[in-house]
């Protein structure tokens, strides 16, 4: 019996080290596939987008021709239309970031009770999220119609006049932004739900026999136990603020006018109905390297978090 | 005891606010899809439909290709879904389980990728599916869709996979299987969760991506519901009743499969933590 464990364990060691050595090549073999994919799904574009943003390169007349910098330079000092857009992009992250952020941090800590019946609660905060996002886009559309839409009938419900949400330039960028808000927040709030429940319970009680207030206990003990989940969620919805299109797409497809166009609306534009390539490459360049500037920032973030865990 | 019947109430009415938020949307555009064109008009609005009535739906069926935008959304999300879930599992596992080089490069550069800016990448792809003459196939979408949910699917399969005991692979191994077999034997079912969790995010993702489905394949042909409903509109009018009833076709199947695996999306979503 005493002979047969030690054959097992010697063979157990045998095989262990033999693997060892085909380990890192079955690695790289598995890894090979993923690699690949993203080769050609990521890393090739990217090259491609960088040669022809050096091109004049439109399908509605024929050639191609090298121009150096000049669609960048184009796109910073002169196209109006490129800043108006980049601005607009700007307004609905600086709005609609934060905005998402202190909704969703209400939804979580309404969410974070000792529900009985816990599937509705869930499945309010997963539905929006679910929703794509054009269709979050059109059903808000539908609401802020001016004689259809909800929210002008609760205008009048509470006796305001009844506003033009579409038309009026303002009011269309606020609309969007509810949207938005809307749209992103139960996201944030999972999330947020998932960093709360992980708060000792202990924590609360020790605050309660010292005779802390409920707000006190929530500045003192529940932001900065949530610090690390906000922080992270606030960089990654900026990172998806910076390509906002689907919403303002279905709701007011960058009108009135450009009120509501954002960089990415532009550039799409600029590729798909205007099929000019060479400056449309140029802009989702310039996109490139500042989704590229927000990225990076968050994977700095991320590695040090979980450093320190 | 009074006391604890406040509080009971208070917690009813927090629960109350979260779901009315997330449900009120989509059952106004019930409400809405069951109007008649006359009752929409109406002014003021009515609430609850006065007459429900199916017509809409009957319209929508009839008149609007939508069972054919479904299929080219299940088509897609489904092939996208599996072909993902394939390509992450092997990079999963081997970040798990393998001591591959570079392992943190690996992983930054998946949370970079699930960072990319679709815009950018839309640019280039159109021109090379255009060129490949795969502008308005099925590939078209199948191909970029399964690598923009491979990051936030091998993140929540390598969690899933990290649980499992290594001495149960090992132990597979001494009783004679390959690597591989232990892999396909052992540790699949015993990830089976991880995967499906995995799977649910990447077909959501597939089914309600909007931007390359519009760019790629925008022949009515071969659009995707979401495309396709967007698409409905007209120049100035948006046609509601026709609009409201698709939503809610549309917004079902991805409800009921929320509803019935809300738990795994959750744990997914929360493990995942970067797709959203």
């Amino acid at each position: 019996m005493g002979a047969s464990v030690t054959a097992t364990t010697g063979a157990k060691r045998y095989k262990l080290s033999k693997l060892e050595k085909s380990e890192r090549l079955l690695g790289i073999a598995l890894l090979t596939p993923a690699a690949l994919l993203l080769l050609a799904v990521v890393v090739y574009p990217i090259v491609e987008l960088l040669i022809n943003s050096l091109y004049s390169y439109r399908l509605t007349r024929p050639g191609y021709r090298f121009i150096g910098l000049e669609n960048y330079a184009y796109a910073l000092f002169e196209d109006d239309r490129f800043w108006h857009a980049t601005l607009n992009t700007v307004i609905f992250a600086v709005v609609t970031v934060p905005g998402a952020l202190v909704v969703g941090l209400g939804l979580a800590l309404l969410a974070n009770q000792p529900f009985k019946v816990k599937w509705p609660v869930r499945l309010g905060l997963l539905l929006p999220w679910a929703l794509p996002l054009v269709f979050a886009g059109l059903i808000f559309r539908w609401f802020f119609e001016y004689r259809s839409g909800i929210v002008n009938a609760a205008f009048e419900f509470v006796g305001l006049p009844p506003q033009n949400w579409i038309t009026d330039p303002n009011l269309a960028f606020f609309a969007v932004c509810v949207a938005i808000v809307w749209k992103s927040s139960s996201f944030m709030a999972l999330i947020l739900l998932a960093g709360l429940q992980t708060i000792p319970k202990s924590l609360y009680e020790a605050a309660e026999v010292d005779g802390a207030s409920k707000f006190q206990q929530f500045v003192e003990i529940t932001l900065p136990m949530l610090k690390p989940a906000i922080v992270v969620a606030l960089i990654f919805r900026t990172i998806t603020a910076i390509q906002t299109f689907d919403i303002p797409y279905a709701m007011t497809n960058g009108g009135p006018g450009n009120a509501t166009e954002t960089m990415a609306m532009y550039i799409h534009k600029t590729t798909i109905d205007f099929l000019d390539l060479g400056y449309g490459s140029a802009l989702a360049a310039i996109m490139f390297v500042v989704s590229a500037i927000a990225t990076s920032v968050y994977l700095r973030h991320t590695r040090r978090d979980t450093g320190r865990n | 005891m009074i006391a604890n019947l406040g509080k009971r109430k208070t917690t009813m009415l927090a629960g109350a606010i979260v779901a009315i938020n997330g449900f009120f949307p989509a059952l106004w555009i019930f409400f809405t899809s069951l109007k008649t064109e006359t009752e929409l008009l109406r002014y003021p609005i009515t609430i609850v439909p006065e007459d429900p009535t199916l017509q809409n739906y009957t319209r929508v069926f009839v008149d609007q290709p939508i069972l054919l935008f479904m299929w080219n959304s299940v088509v897609v999300a489904s092939l996208s879904t599996l072909l993902c879930i394939f390509v992450s599992a092997l990079a999963a596992y081997a970040i798990v389980r393998l001591r591959i080089p570079g392992r943190n490069i690996v992983l930054s550069l998946l949370l970079a990728v699930s960072m990319f800016p679709l815009i950018s990448l839309m640019v280039p792809l159109f021109q090379t599916m255009r060129t490949l003459g795969w502008l308005n196939t099925y590939p078209a979408l199948i191909f970029p869709y399964a690598v923009l949910s491979m990051p936030v699917c091998t993140l929540v399969m390598a969690s899933f996979f990290q649980d499992i005991p290594a001495d149960l692979e090992n132990a597979a191994m001494i009783d004679g299987c390959s690597r591989l077999g232990a892999l396909w034997h052992v540790v699949v079912p015993l990830a089976a969760p991880g995967v499906f969790t995995a799977a649910i995010l990447a077909f959501v993702n597939a089914w309600d991506e909007f931007l390359l489905a519009l760019t790629l394949s925008s022949r009515v042909a071969s659009r995707t519901l979401p495309v396709g409903i967007t698409l409905y509109q007209g120049e100035f009018a948006f046609p509601w009743p026709i609009i409201s009833a698709a939503l809610v076709v549309a917004i079902v199947p991805i409800c009921v499969l929320i509803a019935i695996f809300q738990e795994r999306v959750v744990s997914g979503l929360t493990a995942g933590g970067v797709k959203g």
